[in-house]
């Protein structure tokens, strides 16, 4: 298949040492559009959708923002909490730069948790990218539906 | 006909092996800067150095450390430098890091601009006392469950000066994924007083490279490279009354001022300092505080939590920083004094409570803070 250049700018970008030193790929030796299109199949088959997950994630972002820096529980169920880094990444598809907020959210009634980025929220919402398997911020449709309860 | 497939994969590798060559030599003749000049601070020290690597890089080689938090990467905007000669229009990768005076004055980012040409830069002149020092971690201790600190002793002999509320930049080498050493800024919480040793307060950053290091792997007696001292946060001398606002490991600075001021017997100064956490097990270091309340009579120490957990006990305040701060500013604090606000935290908590100092009166040019 003939990969577009932005596909090929956004994969090169997504290499270890280019934005972020571990990158967005982890072990994944799949392509960028395999990567891509598992996922929307995976968010289909959870009859979830890329509105309401990068909202939702949003929702806790700035839910979690008003901790200021410390957790809080959120909606009596969720435990969240943000931290704030200096400075902005770059989206490797290079459409935005985001500031760098790392969001932690525990479903403490189930207890499991996972954390994402700024950068995840848009990468999801713009690009249906939820990062290659083995990276650190990789988030896994079905993991997304049991802690955010979509 | 296997010789003809042969004989076609042997040109192939023969071309594929000189255009290889070529690229490197004329690489090597492009890219060849030569020997340059870096003039810093109008001639104040000069540095020749190989042409070719980054600002940042070629500094960092002749041991001068501009402050970076995101090891050259281009995201952190930290590594700012004015550079006096024209090395060209400012890159797309820094503008976003660059206000309108910076602009003006062709402040770069050393990380992103390649010393291809003689240049002369201008950096604050105590960054010529900034370090790269070896230290063994000497102590870890649990404070909760995801703040340690780490005591980092110095070999014999180093001298490490710096003033309460400055901050270092802790290296740690490649680990897992991760193939490069990673630097990071942490605010030093023992006090200046102590020479061959410092202490750090590091929390836990779910995903962050640096503190999953030091939360899985780091062990008393590992050997790290620690750089500094670094930053402006520090006490004004005068007789404001000092409001004091941190949480998590932003106690850190706070804690080093507080303990500098006992060591130099400054009891005259009124001091109020709130610190946040979400529970009772989330505060530390309250006993230590309530010690220094008798040392300094002028010292009050406000711990307080957002939220209760089942079985906390908490008879002190409870409320987010910023109700709490604001309660005190306005019933137990003397509005007609003087005041200074001193604040440590994420960007979010730091904003919040300068905007509380301002509706009490506090102008914005006596706030000092310290954002993550």
């Amino acid at each position: 298949m003939k990969i577009s250049p932005l596909f090929k700018k956004a994969y090169d970008n997504m290499r270890p040492g280019r934005i972020t030193m571990e990158g967005f790929l982890g072990d994944d030796e799949r392509t960028l559009t395999d990567i891509i299109s598992e996922d929307e199949k995976e968010v289909k088959f959870l009859k979830m959708d890329f509105e309401i997950i990068s909202s939702k994630l949003k929702y806790f972002l700035n839910e979690g923002l008003k901790g200021l820096g410390e957790p809080l529980t959120v909606d009596k169920k969720w435990l969240v909490r943000v931290d704030e880094a200096r400075g902005r990444l770059p989206c490797p598809f290079e459409d935005k730069i985001v500031n760098k907020k790392t969001v932690y959210v525990k479903n403490v009634e189930k207890n499991l948790d996972f954390f994402y980025s700024d950068l995840s929220i848009h990468l999801i919402e713009a690009h249906h990218f939820f990062e290659g398997k083995g990276s650190t911020f990789r988030l896994e449709p079905s993991l997304i539906k049991q802690i955010l309860e979509i | 006909m296997e010789y003809k497939f042969l004989f076609d994969s042997l040109v192939i590798a023969g071309i594929s092996t000189i255009l290889a060559l070529l690229i490197i030599i004329v690489d090597s003749i492009v890219n060849n800067y030569g020997e340059v000049t870096i003039s810093i601070n109008d001639n104040k020290k000069v540095i020749k150095a190989k042409g070719g690597s980054s600002l940042l890089t070629t500094l960092s080689a002749e041991r001068i450390f501009i402050p970076s938090a995101c090891g050259g990467r281009g995201t952190c905007g930290a590594c700012k430098v004015i550079v006096t000669t024209d090395i060209g229009p400012v890159y797309p990768t820094e503008k976003p890091f660059m206000d309108k005076s910076e602009l003006e004055t062709n402040t770069r980012l050393s990380c992103q601009i390649k010393v291809k040409q003689d240049v002369s830069i201008k950096i604050p002149e105590e960054l010529f006392l900034i370090k790269k020092i070896k230290a063994r971690v000497e102590k870890i201790t649990d404070l909760t469950h995801d703040i340690k600190e780490i005591i980092f002793k110095f070999n014999e002999g180093v001298d490490f000066s710096f003033k309460a509320g400055q901050y270092v930049q802790l290296e740690i080498p490649p680990y897992e994924k991760i193939k490069d050493f990673t630097q990071r800024a942490y605010s030093i919480s023992s006090a200046p007083k102590i020479k061959d040793k410092i202490e750090l307060l590091i929390r836990l950053v779910p995903g962050g490279i640096l503190t999953t290091y030091v939360f899985k792997f780091m062990k008393e007696e590992m050997e790290f490279d620690i750089i500094g001292p670094m930053g402006d946060f520090i006490v004004r001398e005068n007789n404001s009354v000092m409001i004091c606002g941190a949480g998590g490991s932003g106690m850190a600075p706070i804690k080093s001022i507080i303990e500098d001021m006992i060591d130099n017997n400054i009891k005259d100064r009124e001091i109020w300092y709130f610190f946040g956490a979400r529970s009772a097990s989330d505060q530390f270091y309250i006993e230590k505080f309530r010690s220094y309340e008798k040392i300094l009579p002028n010292f009050h120490y406000v711990p307080m939590i957002s939220e209760s957990e089942s079985g906390d006990r908490w008879k002190g305040e409870k409320g987010m920083i910023t109700t709490v701060m604001d309660k005190f500013l306005k019933t137990k604090i003397d509005k007609n004094a003087p005041r200074e606000g001193y604040l440590c935290g994420s960007p979010g908590m730091i904003d919040a409570c300068v905007k509380i100092m301002k509706d009490n009166g506090i102008k914005e040019e006596n706030i000092y803070y310290d954002k993550f």
